[in-house]
């Protein structure tokens, strides 16, 4: 998992799956790369193959310490079709921006 | 008088739909698509069906058995390939051979419900759907006494246990001995078919969740099958292995096939284990020494 913060704007990329295994170090990281003020964060899942419920609680963690995305643009990049049905599944597409580029 | 069904093989366009059952055993709106048929022809004067059966004869046999309950005689031909009905007509039929009932319902390949040639339901994940979805104002038939139009395009099995606080949006149809539970919405568009259930607060839109399926708690379907683990979206054709039980599920017990290979690897197991737990206890006892091992059971 790669993690670049560029001011505002910080990008996760590089993350193959998204489970119990590493959710808990995504947290942690991603966590304490947040922006303090308003800025973007975009989570780039194209290399992701596969998530789980604990890669979705990891992904609400995030949504939650952002003050509900509010303070925080949260975006998620270029989702394989079957993880785009996840998140369709549990709702989260409600919650995150889905962007494929 | 007489008349000759088709099952179709497997079709590439729709691989998931075949996986656990032949395509003729699918089931639609509580029965399977040859039952259907069977009671279609059976009403058109049909009383000796035969079925090709190209893709596991056998489930099409658990269905539809010798064809008592439709008042026919049934028999099944296990078959290679599937054949056109032109195929079929010069394979099964000799010439001179009288009594079939007249063309088109002599030979009918079962890709489309009953009255709706124009619809296959095999080319694709839409085409299944959109063939599910407009036949329930149709698949109330007298013989189906248990299914109730509560109101105009909702239908309702009277066996289904349905929370008040659920929404039913037409059109819409929730099987026998099917669970919607507290807020959830259905429909327009959604057939839960028998024994699915949908949990508190799901939604399930355009969508149709197969028998013994799981829907669980806020969870959201729409456009999708619903078939157990599988979810496909019948408008991208995408498919997932929903990960997590709670999220979906299938809830249909294990084949007793499956249960009885349980069974044998479980006795073999036992039968490896045992002769040599009895041989060690009889050098234990034969040899009269103490071992350093506790002896067996």
């Amino acid at each position: 998992m790669k993690i670049e913060n560029l001011g505002e704007r910080l990008t996760v990329s590089e993350i193959s799956e998204l489970t119990a295994v590493n959710s808990g170090q995504f947290r942690e990281r991603v966590g304490a790369a947040l922006p303090s003020a308003s800025g973007v964060v975009e989570i780039d899942l194209s290399q992701t193959q596969f998530v789980d419920s604990s890669g979705l609680g990891a992904l609400f963690a995030l949504y939650r310490s952002t003050g509900n995305g509010k303070n925080v643009t949260l975006r998620l990049l270029n989702p394989a079709p079957e993880i785009q049905q996840l998140f369709e599944l549990t709702q989260m597409h409600q919650l995150f921006e889905i962007v494929q580029r | 008088m007489k008349t000759l069904l088709i099952c179709p093989a497997r079709r590439p366009a729709v691989p998931l739909l075949a996986e656990d059952r032949p395509l003729a055993a699918l089931p639609i709106l509580g029965e399977a698509l040859v039952a259907h048929w069977v009671e279609h022809v059976a009403g058109l004067g049909a009383k000796e069906v035969r079925i090709v059966a190209p893709d596991r004869a056998d489930a099409i046999r658990a269905i539809v058995g010798d064809g008592g309950r439709w008042g026919v005689r049934i028999e099944i031909i296990a078959a290679a390939a599937e054949s056109s009905a032109t195929e079929a007509a010069s394979r099964y039929r000799s010439t001179d051979e009288p009594g079939w009932l007249p063309h088109p319902h002599d030979f009918i390949v079962m890709n489309h419900l009953p009255g709706a040639t124009g619809s296959n339901l095999f080319e694709s994940y839409a085409g299944w759907f959109s063939g599910v979805r407009n036949w329930m104002p149709r698949a109330i038939t007298p013989a189906r006494v248990r299914m109730n139009e509560i109101r105009p395009g909702v239908w309702v099995s009277r066996r289904a246990r349905v929370h008040p606080s659920a929404q039913l949006n037409a059109p819409c149809w929730v099987g026998d001995q099917a669970y919607v539970g507290r807020g959830a919405v259905v429909g327009p568009g959604a057939v839960i078919e028998d024994r699915a259930v949908v949990e508190q607060g799901a939604t399930v839109i355009q969508s149709v969740v197969t028998p013994d399926t799981y829907v669980g708690k806020l969870t959201a379907v729409a456009n999708s099958l619903a078939m157990g683990q599988t979810l496909i979206n019948w408008k991208s054709g995408s498919s997932l292995r929903v990960p997590d039980p709670f999220l979906m599920t299938s809830l249909a017990r294990k084949p007793k096939a499956t249960a009885r290979r349980a069974r044998q690897a479980v006795g073999a197991a036992l039968g490896a284990f045992l002769p040599l737990n009895l041989l060690r206890t009889w050098n234990y006892r034969l040899s009269g020494r103490t071992s350093s091992l506790k002896p067996p059971i």
